[in-house]
């Protein structure tokens, strides 16, 4: 099981797997020592428990709340009930907004863990010389702030940019010019949001697998290969359950990214052109901010949230199997 | 651990539910400010002590900017007591910082809060901008401003009705959306600056055939395309029916001529009228790609003449958009620049209104002609000097002469631009028809007259 | 074992990612510095227009704050989560716990009214506290981890030694337990160095407060399609965790995944 924290470059642990963990956490069997007063440990939480309680917990059950009222943030609010909720579904462009979460949970998520299955399936399990420094480049995207690369995107996919040039190239050799204004498009300005989350995602991914792939034993390879296992049996018989844990934590980190889109989209394309790169997280944004609708923003931040929730219990569940 | 995570959701449902039950309703009902009476008023700025100004405008292009920083300068040198503290950013960011600074704790004093029910009638509804009717009297603005110009800067209290009800600001220049043209490319093309919109589709058809960009368009902001759209609907409606469309006291996006025009503008995309890729390219960059030489028309405000003017000197022009038949009176969008108005909360409303007051005086339209403005009001002693501003000038004495200014398009609701422009992108990329684009504009309109 | 060959591959495999990887942030450093002329005017331009010197000091501020209050705090519950046994310990921590998953943007609506209530919009305070919050639920859950990996021994070792509860803690635990603490405070750094949504909706209106992400937002405003100045921006606000990350990969790498390299 996978838990995952806060912010769009999420991070993770499991419950066993703190730093240096050494036991399973099972039901708590931390002893008392003779003589610690009872109440002393609430006196260590506290402090924690109150910021944690006032700017975090508290927000929440506002959030709740305003979810419930139609406001538009300057005035006075009036009960709405659930028609917020429902407004999620019934106004087309909020609909679109969480349909294009889900195409952007294919290319923050599945498509990387998939390139790099690919790649782990054909890189041989030898010994990577220079493997830290692979490791460090590879998984740099995760730590550069999202509004820098959101800049540095803009400019690739800009009129002048790496990809037009190259399309140019191509086009001077005979292919059809395929250049265009990639963030304006209305057909794909959307994947060319999504192939960022792509290209963040997939270092991580791959550094886990490779990781992953070493501690696989050796044995389970050659029994396969006794058996008569072509490297594509031998993938999905050995390597892939091997890598079930792993699958498990890239799939939950990238999909908590896929839902806490909100830099990018603001920085890059601010839900453009029309309604084609509008996603829930910059929407919580633009409805209680721009168009006044606090309520429905509220709504939809809620909404995330149990979204979130969702996402990192069941991927967890779904990939390592009940109970895991 | 899925188990631990479900007890951890329940655990923090229980407390969220317990705590919602404590919790009170968001917002407070708040009282309007109040005016208060003219004889209360105090325009003796330099009795009021040391006082800190703080002014939020947008004015952020050259010439504009100029002008601020000069007229500042003069009101701090007048009244040394007085500090203030200027606050600039971009129209789109003013746009996207006023609503949350307005209502927060510690708002500025003076904002250039936009027209239109997008914005300030909003704000007067919830109570942040100060009636400023008491220092009028004093002032003696009604004086000094022709009616229509006060009446788009007036909002009923309840944020209802735009045109009557109490002013809430005033406006230091005037602005309309225009045609610019590249001087160099007309005379090589052969093409007089156009007089009729069958003129100008001939001129756009020669330009497209030499493998020129006709009009250098940048949309990316959705604005750009509803102030495109609204020059078409001028030429195709009376000017009384948009005034009434847009301010919400009769008609329909969907009737016969304000389809026509969604359809004119599709024609031109469809013919590649338009700077390619014209939705990913933003708002701000294309005068500038103008000024490079990529177009040879561009639809365009006013405010961008100064910087224009920088750029390419004499071989830039400025004429009111061509009327659809020969000899129609002139209309177009405009009137004027954002008005500048006090917040609610302001501890110094009556320096504020002495600052308004003095940025709007004859002097002060004086120093928009030197820094190379268009002021609102006629300049008691100065004259535009570059060729392109006397155009400008001459375009805006021409329709306030007959009244020809229509509201901006996006004044109509808080969500016009979603709503509207979001669909005109779609026409513009081809993949909306006008009517299509036509009733999503309806849709929106008609529920925010609903719930308004 | 391997063959010359497959290891070839291998390399060639991770070079090509390798690059792709890079490729946006060599566009950056390339078009920053005008490389490869090495030429830092728009660098000091984008210094000097962006007010980048006053964004970084707001960053580094809040950024240090955070982190060093939610280490304390995370220290302390997560010590009393991990060694003591008291009424309501396993609920603490559940809803420690559940806070992890809960995004920014469901809380920045309901924050920005009630900061605002509480005049704590446009302060460093009401950018510190909510992070604050939101790291104290990873911190928490962090170190208790760590705290229930320490041997018992060493805690009864102390208390016969006559130490308490707060002397252990500081004194024995703390000190041993530094990498696991290192990786915590990297994290936060890191999340609370490139937060963005928070500054844009608390800090509204006093441009003097805005931390360097959301500099460069208002700088790409201003600047628009000006590539090379926004890249220098962009280079300005990235670097410094960068560069922190490259000294110190392992801990970055090993804290975001701990959940599978350890099994």
């Amino acid at each position: 099981m996978t838990t995952v924290a806060r912010r769009k470059t999420p991070k993770s642990g499991t419950g066993s797997a703190g730093p240096g963990a050494v036991r399973r956490p099972g039901r708590a069997e931390v002893t008392r020592s003779p003589g610690e007063p009872r109440r002393l440990g609430w006196l260590y939480v506290l402090p924690a428990l109150l910021v944690y309680g006032g700017f975090l917990l508290w927000p929440l059950v506002r959030g709740a709340q305003f979810s419930l009222y139609d406001w538009d943030g300057l005035g006075t609010a009036e009960w709405a009930g659930l028609s917020n909720y429902t407004g999620i579904w019934t106004d087309p462009a909020l609909r679109g907004a969480f349909g294009h979460l889900l195409i952007l949970v294919v290319f923050y998520a599945v498509l990387p863990c998939c390139i790099a299955f690919v790649l782990v399936a054909v890189m041989s399990r030898t010994k990577i010389r220079g493997l830290v420094f692979f490791r460090t480049v590879l998984f740099l995207p995760q730590v550069v702030a999202m509004v820098a690369v959101a800049v540095a995107w803009q400019w690739v996919y800009s009129a002048d940019g790496p990809v037009n040039t190259v399309l140019g190239w191509l086009h001077d050799l005979g292919l059809p010019d395929w250049r265009r204004g990639w963030l304006g498009d209305f057909t794909f300005a959307l994947p060319a949001v999504g192939l960022v989350g792509t290209w963040v995602g997939i270092g991580l991914a791959l550094v886990l697998f490779l990781a992953g792939v070493q501690k696989i034993p050796r044995e389970l390879y050659e029994a396969a290969r006794i058996d008569g296992a072509g490297p594509v049996r031998e993938f999905f018989a050995v390597t892939l359950p091997g890598l079930r844990r792993e699958l498990a934590v890239a799939l939950t980190l990238t999909t908590i990214m896929a839902i806490r889109n909100f830099d990018l989209i603001y920085m890059a394309t601010a839900g453009g052109p029309g309604n084609s790169t509008k996603v829930p997280a910059y929407e919580v944004y633009n409805r209680t901010f721009n168009t006044g609708e606090v309520g429905l923003g509220c709504a939809i931040g809620i909404t995330l949230a149990v979204l979130a929730f969702a996402a990192t219990a069941g991927i967890g569940r779904l990939v390592e199997g009940k109970g895991a | 651990m899925p188990t631990l995570m479900r007890r951890g959701a329940v655990a923090t449902a229980v407390a969220l539910v317990t705590a919602l039950a404590a919790a009170c309703a968001p917002g407070s009902s708040n009282d309007k400010p109040e005016s208060k009476a003219p004889a209360a008023v105090s325009t003796d700025v330099a009795k009021a002590g040391n006082v800190t100004l703080t002014v939020w405008d947008q004015e952020v292009q050259g010439g504009l900017k100029e002008q601020i920083e000069k007229l500042n300068a003069q009101f701090q040198a007048k009244y040394p007591n007085v500090k203030i503290n200027r606050v600039s950013r971009s129209f789109s960011d003013l746009q996207k910082t006023l609503r949350l600074a307005l209502s927060g704790s510690n708002p500025p004093d003076v904002v250039e809060a936009n027209q239109g029910y997008a914005s300030m009638a909003q704000f007067v509804k919830a109570g942040m901008l100060l009636p400023m009717d008491s220092y009028d009297q004093v002032y003696g603005w009604k004086k000094r401003y022709p009616k229509g110009l006060l009446d788009l800067n007036s909002v009923t209290p309840d944020g209802k009705l735009i045109g009557s009800g109490n002013l809430y600001g005033v406006s230091l220049n005037g602005e309309i959306v225009g045609l610019y043209y590249n001087k160099e490319k007309l005379a090589k093309l052969g093409v007089q600056p156009p007089k009729t919109w069958a003129e100008f589709e001939q001129a756009l058809a020669t330009a497209k055939g030499k493998n020129e960009v006709p009009i250098a368009f940048g949309n990316l902001e959705k604005l750009p395309a509803m102030q495109l759209y609204g020059i078409l609907q001028d030429g195709l409606t009376d000017k009384e029916a948009v005034r009434k469309l847009v301010f919400g006291s009769g008609g329909s996006w969907t009737d016969a001529p304000n389809v026509q025009a969604a359809q004119k503008l599709a024609d031109w995309a469809k013919k590649g009228y338009f700077t390619k890729d014209s939705n990913s390219i933003k708002w701000d960059d294309t005068p500038v790609n103008f000024a490079k030489g990529q177009g040879v028309f561009m639809f365009g405000g006013t405010w961008w003449a100064p910087d224009l003017n920088d750029r390419m000197k004499e071989k830039v022009g400025f004429i009111l958009p061509p009327a659809a038949q020969a000899g129609a009176p002139a209309a177009t969008m405009g009137g004027e620049s954002l008005p500048w108005s006090i917040t609610a909360k302001s501890k110094h409303a009556d320096v504020a209104a002495a600052y308004i007051n003095f940025i709007t005086s004859p002097a002060a339209m004086d120093v928009a002609v030197e820094t190379g403005s268009l002021p609102v009001l006629a300049a008691p002693s100065k004259q535009p000097e570059a060729a392109l501003m006397k155009e400008v000038s001459a375009a805006w004495a021409e329709l306030s002469k007959n009244d020809g200014t229509t509201p901006y398009i996006d004044y109509t609701s808080p969500t016009f631009t979603d709503g509207f422009g979001g669909p005109l992108q779609e026409l513009v990329a081809g993949k909306k028809s006008a009517e299509q684009v036509m009733k999503a504009a309806q849709d929106d309109y008609s529920a925010f007259q609903k719930k308004k | 074992m391997s063959t010359r060959g497959e290891r070839l591959v291998n390399h060639a495999v991770l070079a090509v990612f390798a690059v792709i990887a890079v490729f946006p942030m060599i566009g950056i450093v390339t078009q920053a510095l005008r490389l490869p002329g090495l030429d830092f005017s728009t660098f000091g331009t984008a210094w000097r227009e962006g007010h980048f010197a006053t964004y970084l000091r707001n960053s580094v501020i809040v950024t240090s704050i955070t982190v060093v209050v939610s280490a304390t705090l995370s220290i302390m519950a997560g010590y009393a989560l991990g060694t003591m046994r008291f009424r309501g310990a396993t609920a603490v921590f559940l809803l420690f716990l559940a806070g992890l998953t809960i995004p920014t943007e469901t809380i920045v609506v309901p924050l920005y009214f009630d900061l605002r209530s509480m005049g704590l919009d446009n302060t460093y305070a009401g950018l510190i506290l909510p992070q604050v919050a939101m790291s104290v639920a990873f911190g928490t859950f962090w170190m208790r981890a760590y705290f229930r990996s320490v041997p018992r021994s060493l805690l009864e070792a102390a208390r016969i030694d006559g130490a308490s509860s707060w002397t252990t803690l500081w004194r024995v635990l703390v000190p041993i337990g530094r990498p696991a603490i290192l990786t915590m405070l990297l994290l936060t750094t890191m999340w609370t160095w490139n937060e963005f949504l928070l500054p844009l909706v608390i800090i509204n209106s006093d441009e003097a407060l805005r931390t360097a992400p959301l500099g460069l937002s208002f700088f790409q405003g201003s600047h628009k399609t000006d590539y090379p100045l926004l890249m220098a921006g962009a280079l300005i606000i990235a670097a410094p965790v960068v560069i922190v990350y490259v000294f110190l990969q392992r801990q970055f790498i090993a804290g975001m995944l701990s959940g599978a390299i350890k099994e």
